[in-house]
């Protein structure tokens, strides 16, 4: 009956009798699903690049405008500034946490590991949110900072970049940290009790095998995190109260206020072409790294 | 592993005075940087029992305040009802669209399929604004923009990659020999089915199901896109957000909060469950 084809259809694959009818096992289950993507992301996001390319008698009309003028450029780049160095401070604070990590026992281990989940997993909102009270005028650095005697007035920390940076490298953080810290787990850690035996001291074992075995994995965080921040948009929007644009608020004013369509499509466009592109080489770093 | 460790910490103290202060320095920024990370939950929980009008930290007081003026408030009510609907909704055609996919994908062996899996996953990669802004545009010409069951579409496109994801890896350890010998002694598929694969992934699938609900349910984007007049809770609160700093948010911030803290200690119990950890 049924169940003896399909087990000699697995004993002997070649037997061509058998095996055309089942060329299209399971392709059934995932039509549905196909349908509803490539109706409802595949197919709206064709049409929003062919947006971009509106009027058509001047295809790359939009384009040009965001590459010539001054108001777009500025905020392209204000936002790979930002992107930088978020993805600079995630390293910086992500790396030294992973390696303490991992150093642990492994009950510790798991403790701490939960936390960073939980952080990870409450909404980016509450997050974002809270630093309105932590940076504000009135908030806790400040009000420590005044107490202290270490500034004589409030420094503004929000509505501008350094608060965009400090909330958005807050938010982004556990992106970098829970892969790079099961990278460091996977780690055969018989390569540094070698090193060890040999006499190599610590600072030797750190520098000279474990961190250079670590690097393509922050790396590849590190490109996972500018790629986020690219297209961030509820904590500058509510961190930078309006006055820090990045590119994906932009694309808000552009629907919502100033309904430019075409602009924001080709806006989307050339964002879309820089995630892609640094994707490609996450995925790049990744591919390596597992080949290794 | 654990063998290893113990050699190393008996193993004589080869370091010098260097080593232990960097031992140290890692520490101290480790555990500073951890607190970096929980700060904002640390600072919201009790804020959000304050009894003062302002925001001020440490809270002079304790008061329920701020609880009630959630609850009392209609639009606020209506606002985690709207919420919840999208999410149940959005987050079972994800599910069930999702695990049947992830089913094809896993068992079937036809051309381009890494293409389709990959494509399931697309969302993930594209920036969400540009998600949202392609439905905007193409909602507007359909003329369901500002509609609920535009919102629960689009929340669907944003919790299918994960189900696939999930499902994917649920799939794959799940031996295909058991499903076979099923159907070698006389089951049809449609049994087969209900009582062998179903049983066996419904603690994934229950994962799935519920991380597709945490994704809608914290939702910011497409919903401020493409919901119209319709608010969820995350969209109220980031329009309050953009004008003025009302205290009441701390207290949905808090119930927020201990959401995430139940959803997750539910997804660690069934990944343990189904295996999925190990």
């Amino acid at each position: 009956m049924a169940g003896n084809v399909e087990v000699a259809h697995r004993v002997q694959p070649t037997s061509s009798r058998l095996t055309l009818p089942k060329l299209g096992e399971g392709f059934a289950q995932v039509v549905p699903a196909l349908i509803l993507i490539l109706l409802l992301f595949n197919v709206p996001l064709v049409i929003m690049l062919g947006w971009s390319f509106y009027p058509l008698e001047t295809p790359l009309a939009n384009y040009e405008q965001i590459f010539t003028r001054s108001i777009y450029l500025k905020v392209i780049g204000n936002t790979f500034y930002i992107a930088a160095l978020t993805t600079v401070a995630c390293c910086l604070l992500g790396y030294p946490l992973c390696y303490w990590m991992w150093r642990l026992s492994p009950r510790w281990r798991l403790i701490i590991a939960s936390i960073v989940v939980l952080t990870f997993w409450v909404s980016i909102l509450v997050r974002t949110y809270a630093w309105i009270v932590i940076l504000g005028n009135d908030g806790i650095v400040n009000r420590l900072l005044l107490t202290w005697g270490l500034i004589d007035s409030s420094v503004s920390f929000l509505y501008n970049q350094t608060g965009v940076i400090i909330g958005t490298t807050n938010v982004l953080l556990p992106f970098l940290v829970l892969p790079l810290f099961a990278a460091m787990m996977r780690l055969d850690r018989r390569i540094l009790l070698a090193a060890e035996t040999l006499g190599a001291p610590k600072g030797v074992i750190f520098w000279k095998i474990f961190f250079p075995l670590t690097l393509p994995s922050l790396a590849a965080g590190a490109i996972l995190i500018f790629i986020l921040t690219l297209g961030f948009f509820i904590t500058p929007a509510i961190l930078g109260g309006g006055r820090v644009p990045m590119i994906a608020n932009m694309m808000d004013l552009l629907i919502n206020r100033l309904p430019r369509w075409e602009l924001a499509a080709a806006i989307s466009g050339v964002l879309l072409v820089f995630t892609m592109i640094f994707f490609a080489g996450y995925q790049w770093l990744n591919n390596r790294q597992q080949a290794s | 592993m654990v063998s290893s460790r113990d050699a190393r910490r008996k193993a004589p103290a080869a370091g010098s005075w260097t080593d232990s202060v960097g031992s140290w320095a890692t520490t101290v920024v480790a555990v500073s940087v951890l607190l970096f990370l929980a700060l904002p939950i640390l600072v919201v929980i009790p804020m959000s029992f304050s009894s003062a009008e302002a925001l001020t930290f440490p809270p002079p007081g304790f008061s329920l305040r701020w609880y009630e003026s959630f609850f009392g408030d209609a639009r606020w009510l209506q606002a985690a009802r709207t919420s919840i609907i999208v999410a149940v909704a959005s987050s079972t055609l994800a599910a069930v669209f999702g695990s049947a996919a992830a089913y094809g994908l896993v068992r079937g062996n036809w051309f381009g399929r890494g293409a389709i899996e990959a494509n399931f996953l697309l969302p993930l990669i594209v920036p969400q604004v540009i998600t949202a802004l392609a439905l905007y545009m193409y909602f507007a010409r359909l003329g369901i923009l500002g509609t609920l069951p535009g919102l629960i579409m689009g929340h669907t496109v944003l919790g299918l990659p994960y189900v696939v994801l999930i499902m994917t890896v649920a799939i794959r350890s799940f031996d295909v020999r058991i499903e076979q010998v099923a159907l070698s002694l006389g089951s049809s598929w449609s049994r087969m089915f209900v009582s062998v694969v179903l049983p066996n992934l419904a603690p994934s699938l229950a994962a799935a199901w519920l991380f597709a609900f945490v994704i809608s349910f914290d939702e910011v984007i497409i919903t401020f896109f493409l919901a119209g007049a319709h608010e969820t809770i995350p969209k109220r609160m980031f329009n309050e957000l953009m004008l003025q700093v009302n205290p009441t948010i701390t207290a949905i911030a808090t119930l927020l909060i201990s959401i995430s803290i139940i959803t997750i200690s539910t997804l660690a119990l069934l990944a343990r469950r189904s295996g999925l950890l190990r």
